[in-house]
């Protein structure tokens, strides 16, 4: 039977633990048992028990998923230390191997609290009966025993430090087995510490979250079509993929430096090889010459707020049918000289073109990762049913919440083998029956960037 | 930047041009060697992929001629090496490919390719 695992996570973006430590399982070719339908878990607390197979399994989560701080082996839960006591003793055969002469020490702290001294010492002496024999070493034990006490969350209320101490939620107890390693790496791809950055990039932890998603990994193919300034470029290579990057915008890859900005920030971590290429075009007139190409596409598409969403075209066709459009001069080996029109790509027709596109060029089981931005009281769930297309199935969708709006980070999986057409990007000429509500249904992202500035609006006056 | 690999999959997308719009045709090109690792099942993976006389003759026109001018049937290490080689260590820094069909010029500079299409060349 599977052992039992305490999950420890970072009290952050709580809606992306769970599709996480799912990818990276995945990735793995390992399963988590939840427990309990994943629909009924709590993931608003920062701690969660699933099984695993075995030890090395929760190892490879602590090393490779973000928001978890640390894994132990479960011992014992309980609303009160009587509660919990009572449940650690009824597990003896799981810590009696380390009666007799195991070195330890004990680590007891709390979540959304700080634990006086003074009664950090009770606790731990409350664990006497468990006649450990090993000697205490604070340096380095040969095994740490984690007592956590849980505390509901003030949410920005202010109280003194040690106030309602004792008054906790729940205890939990278990043996460390891993502290999370790759929190540190939130740190280490931070923005601002970044050789080449601009307005549009994304924040570390979210890249690196993202990438998770993709399953990047030595050897898969994944692909930004909206890349920017490459904040998702340096995470996926960083988890050994091979990269390709493009945009409608070839000055957002390049900067100023004749090196391209996303080349130097690259080298910085060490990744530049894994950079295949960088290009530039629309997503909706691409070069590709053949669709199955990639694992993964990993993108934060525009949305019109900071970075626009357009696309090559004029927004009203020139006027007199017989006039030619004007002609480029002959191209010169840069971005610059010639810029052609462009036009608004509205959010919705640009999702479901996404969807469209992914199917045509990932291959089969790959995935599509990227956001869409949302408004928060008109979001429905079938929001996200307008944009899916037969052989795309969602299989995560977390929500970033900034009150107002929100992002959600949406992972889809080409559940199909068979070979699609590329899209016409034709944002009219769906394929699917009219009668389809999913069709006809009008998602709450639909003109995001109007509802934006309006909404927003209010809360500057 | 512009690795073989990625030429190898680029084709001509201007507006009406289906036919013959592959592979881009190199021009005053300047080509730099980069190492890059050396992933034999990524390589194997990737064959089927390949159009495989596109990426001999592009190979040849700068300068590398270490790859069979049919795919092999039997894979070996040394052969895996070669593509590895020249999908991914040969890169154009400056220069342009032409569409064999409309002529279209997509410039290179710095190693990016600019693939946009010009407002009469989009459907
Ligand atoms: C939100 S930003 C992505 C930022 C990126 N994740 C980064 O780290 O900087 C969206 C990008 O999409 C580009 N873009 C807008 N419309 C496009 C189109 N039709 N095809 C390709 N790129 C487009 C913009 O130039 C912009 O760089
Ligand atoms: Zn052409």
């Amino acid at each position: 039977m599977a052992n039992k695992y305490l999950f420890l996570f970072a009290q952050t973006h709580e809606e992306f633990r769970l599709p996480e430590v799912q990818s990276v399982a995945e990735l793995n070719g390992f399963k988590i048992d939840f427990l309990s339908p994943i629909s009924e878990l709590d993931v608003s607390r920062p701690f969660m028990i699933f099984g695993l197979e075995n030890e090395d399994h929760a190892r490879i989560l602590a090393r490779r998923c973000i928001l978890i701080k640390s894994v132990c082996e479960f011992y014992a839960r309980g609303k009160t230390y009587e509660e919990l006591h009572n449940a650690n003793r009824l597990n003896v055969p799981k810590w009696e191997k380390y009666i007799e002469d195991t070195s330890f020490k004990f680590e007891v702290s709390a979540y959304n609290h700080s634990i006086p001294q003074k009664r950090q010492r009770e606790v731990v002496e409350n664990f006497s009966y468990m006649a450990l024999l090993g000697k205490i070493d604070m340096k380095n034990p040969e095994e740490i025993f984690v007592c956590v006490e849980e505390y509901v969350d003030k949410h920005g209320m202010t109280r003194h430090k040690h106030e309602g101490d004792g008054d906790c939620r729940e205890i939990f107890f278990g043996r460390l087995i891993e502290e999370g390693s790759a929190r540190q790496l939130v740190k280490k791809f931070d923005v601002k510490k970044r050789s080449y950055y601009g307005n549009t990039s994304m924040e570390a932890e979210i890249s690196l979250l993202m990438a998770n998603q993709t399953l990047a990994a030595p050897g898969k193919l994944v692909c930004d079509p909206f890349v920017g300034t490459g904040s998702m470029a340096y995470t996926t290579a960083h988890f050994g993929a091979w990269f390709f990057g493009s945009d409608i915008d070839g000055r957002q890859m390049r900067g100023k430096d004749n090196t391209p900005g996303i080349l130097r920030a690259a080298e910085q971590y060490d990744v530049s090889k894994r950079i295949i290429d960088l290009m530039t075009f629309d997503v909706t007139r691409n070069p590709w010459r053949c669709g199955e190409l990639f694992d993964a596409i990993i993108t934060d598409p525009p949305y019109g707020v900071r970075a626009g969403a357009k696309r090559l075209g004029r927004k009203k066709p020139l006027k007199s049918s017989g006039s030619e459009p004007p002609h480029p001069d002959t191209p010169r080996p840069d971005d610059q000289p010639y810029i052609p029109p462009t036009k608004p790509y509205e959010l919705s027709a640009l999702a479901r073109d996404l969807v469209l596109l992914a199917r045509y060029i990932l291959k089969p089981g790959g995935r599509l990762v990227f956001f869409l931005p949302t408004v928060t009281d008109e979001y429905e769930e079938v929001d996200i049913q307008t944009m899916l297309c037969d052989g795309m199935e969602v299989i995560a969708n977390s929500l970033q919440d900034f009150g107002s709006w929100g992002r959600r980070l949406i992972t889809i999986r080409k559940n199909t083998s068979e070979r699609y057409p590329p899209p016409s990007f034709d944002a009219h000429g769906g394929s699917q029956p009219v009668d389809d509500p999913s069709v006809t249904h009008v998602p709450a992202h639909k003109d995001f960037r109007t509802k934006y500035f309006q909404g927003f609006r209010k809360e500057l006056e | 930047m512009v690795r073989l690999i990625t030429h190898n999959l680029l084709a001509c997308h201007a507006k009406n041009c289906t036919s013959n719009n592959f592979p881009l045709q190199f021009k005053d090109i300047e080509i730099e060697l980069r190492e890059a690792e050396f992933n034999p099942d990524f390589i194997r993976g990737f064959l089927p992929k390949l159009e495989w006389k596109a990426l001999i003759d592009a190979a040849k026109q700068l300068g590398d001629t270490s790859l069979p001018s049919e795919q092999p049937e039997m894979i070996d290490d040394e052969f895996l090496k070669n593509l590895h080689h020249v999908l991914l260590e040969i890169h154009i820094e400056e220069g342009a490919m032409i569409c064999p069909n409309c002529q279209h010029v997509y410039p290179i500079s710095n190693g990016i390719p600019n693939m946009l299409l010009a407002e009469h060349e989009i459907g």
